[in-house]
């Protein structure tokens, strides 16, 4: 009952920004439709003519779809938390009763749900841009993108916990997000080896699904367990490393802005 | 005697640093508060209040020692002990500054647990308390700095902690804002319904709401014990003598020499000399020595010292 209450009240935040700030909402939306229209005009200049270039645009659609979830997801923790620790914030939320870990997942639940609009909406503008209507497979898709994203928060778990502990880091942590990019393009077929590192498993199996038409029923099952174990394993590492990165932090007096 | 609520056993915390020396911030403090007392906490720069108010909270993990919050110790188990305490924090924001005042309210009430429909007259009792009716519905980065302060410390309030922890609540504010804050919190601690640990380097708003203060120094508590108390302990010892025309040379090194407190000034066609008496009997010393003189004395009396005196005196001075 209590953690509902607590949900409830993570969730409302989250909208209520959202709503008063729904102009930096819009300009967000626009200024990765933006990013995306140069890729895509790019892509085109070079390769428009060659054939199985329709194929291409597709994996193009959905590894920008999914690095703008990966994206938000990452900031969103590691960002968040870094600018709630310096405008103190921080330090109330971590005096929940209900427990911080508790209080920083749900908020990301509660984010998540927000990006999941913002997403929705620049996919179909993505797709009005190229023409290309793709695979929209919701059943097989959202349990997809939720273990893919599992994973990067488990990312941006240890990435807000290095950040509390060692303020220089920020400005790393936040170059390090455009280092998704190339999580999600890992030429897995060439190198399987690749598979094992975060968010590369789950990009290409969503890009199964929207590009080549399968569904959760037709991909192979152990690609399947094994994006299961890889996103369990990142997000319990993340989980376990954010712990252990507070607890120092705490000892250090640094979950403040000294 | 009442259950204490909270207390702290040999508190201690160092700051490892990796150059240079270890601080020892807080060194081996203990105290108990009781049920609805108001305790000031007082040291100077760098003394070690702040990391006390933190350990307290659970924001810190202190090296040493042990606290209880309403029974719940607050190092093995600090969520028990967070259901019983809430904190201001010095220099924060304590509030989120894109939320409105009652979001910001309704959000921390969530943050404990508690539904809004349980919370919904506390939290229009708080705003009437703190006067934030008019502003309601603007957003927290849009009020004045001491109203930002008000809601933060409703916002702890909303959580309906029996603790209440309050680091530098008046910082920066301007006269008439510290003087609204403190309005509101004596209001809260005359009804008896909350225990205040403040902390302040304003010995007015102490004095103003505070019974007890707490004084600490290098990380160790130099003096717990009653604010009245203590203006009485100093009130006693303090005395101001006005003599006619001038001490002869004689007469003022005496004086030096005898007495460690001790002013003289010469206004006018004067001399006054202010005085700590360490024990009763060194009245007659000075008498003496104005005696000897033959000095005319025109008045004497005691010296009514206010609770920012008391501080230097025990943090500089050296006296007990
Ligand atoms: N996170 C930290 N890491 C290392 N040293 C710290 C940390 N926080 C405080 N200190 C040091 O511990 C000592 C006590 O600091 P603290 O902030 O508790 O004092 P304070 O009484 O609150 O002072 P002020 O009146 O200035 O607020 C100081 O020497 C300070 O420099
Ligand atoms: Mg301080």
């Amino acid at each position: 009952m209590r953690y509902l209450v607590l949900f409830k009240t993570m969730l409302k935040q989250e909208f209520i920004l959202m709503r008063r700030y729904l102009f930096n909402f819009i300009s967000g939306l626009i200024a990765i439709y933006i990013i995306f229209l140069l890729i895509f005009l790019g892509a085109r200049a070079l390769g428009g003519g060659a054939p199985g270039f329709g194929a291409t645009l597709d994996a193009i659609v959905v590894g920008f779809l999914v690095w703008t979830f990966a994206l938000f997801a990452y900031s969103d923790m590691a960002q968040g938390m870094v600018r709630e620790a310096q405008e103190g914030t921080l330090e109330q939320l971590y005096m929940s009763p209900l427990g911080f870990t508790r209080v920083c997942l749900f908020r990301i639940v509660s984010s998540f749900s927000i990006t999941l609009t913002f997403n929705v909406v620049i996919l179909l503008l993505m797709m009005a841009t190229t023409g290309r209507w793709l695979h929209l497979d919701v059943i097989s898709l959202l349990p997809l993108i939720l273990l893919t994203l599992a994973g990067v928060y488990g990312i941006g778990f240890i990435m807000a916990g290095l950040a509390l502990v060692f303020k220089r880091l920020e400005s790393f942590i936040g170059i390090l997000q455009f280092a998704m990019v190339g999580l999600i393009v890992a030429p897995i077929d060439r190198f399987p080896i690749l598979r094992y590192l975060p968010l590369a498993e789950g990009s290409r199996l969503i890009r199964g699904v929207m590009a080549e038409g399968l569904s959760i029923g037709t991909l192979p099952i152990g690609d399947l367990l094994f994006l299961a174990i890889n996103t369990a394993f990142y997000f319990g590492c993340g989980l376990l490393v954010f712990n252990l990165l507070l607890k120092t932090a705490k000892n250090r007096g640094l979950l403040g802005h000294y | 005697m009442t259950e204490p609520v909270l207390e702290a056993h040999h508190l201690t915390k160092v700051y490892k640093q990796r150059r240079g020396n270890d601080v020892v911030a807080v060194d081996d403090i203990s105290f108990s508060v009781q049920k609805n007392e108001v305790v000031g906490l007082l040291g100077p720069n760098g003394a070690g209040k702040t990391t006390t108010i933190k350990c307290l909270c659970t924001l810190i993990g202190p090296t040493e020692g042990e606290i209880h919050i309403n029974g719940a110790d607050a190092i093995k188990s600090p969520r028990l002990a967070l259901k019983h305490v809430a904190a201001v924090l010095e220099g924060n924001r304590n509030i989120y500054w894109r939320l409105s005042v009652r979001e910001n309210l309704e959000f921390f009430a969530g943050l404990q647990g508690l539904p809004i429909r349980q919370v919904r007259s506390h939290i229009d009792q708080l705003i009437e308390l703190f006067q934030l009716k008019e502003k309601e519905r603007t957003e927290a980065r849009k009020l004045s700095r001491g109203m930002q302060q008000k809601l933060a410390v409703a916002c702890a309030l909303v959580k309906g902690t029996e603790v209440l922890l309050l680091d530098e609540p008046t910082l920066g504010l301007d006269v008439g804002m510290s003087h609204e804050l403190r309005f509101a919190l004596k209001e809260m601690a005359q009804r008896g319904e909350r225990t205040i640990i403040v902390s302040s380097h304003d010995m007015s708003v102490v004095q103003d709401i505070c019974e007890r203060v707490i004084i600490i120094n290098s990380g160790r508590i130099v003096t717990d014990d009653k604010v009245s108390n203590l203006l009485k302990l100093f009130q006693a010892s303090a005395y101001r003598f006005e003599i006619e025309g001038r001490l002869d040379e004689h007469q003022a090194s005496r004086l030096q020499e005898r007495f460690e407190m001790l002013k003289i000034s010469e206004p006018d066609y004067h001399t006054e000399i202010e005085v700590e008496l360490i024990n009763g009997s060194q009245i007659y010393e000075i008498m003496e020595i104005l005696k000897a003189g033959d000095s005319c004395i025109k008045a004497i009396d005691r010296r009514e010292p206010d609770l920012e005196e008391i501080f230097l005196k025990i943090v500089k001075g050296g006296a007990n």
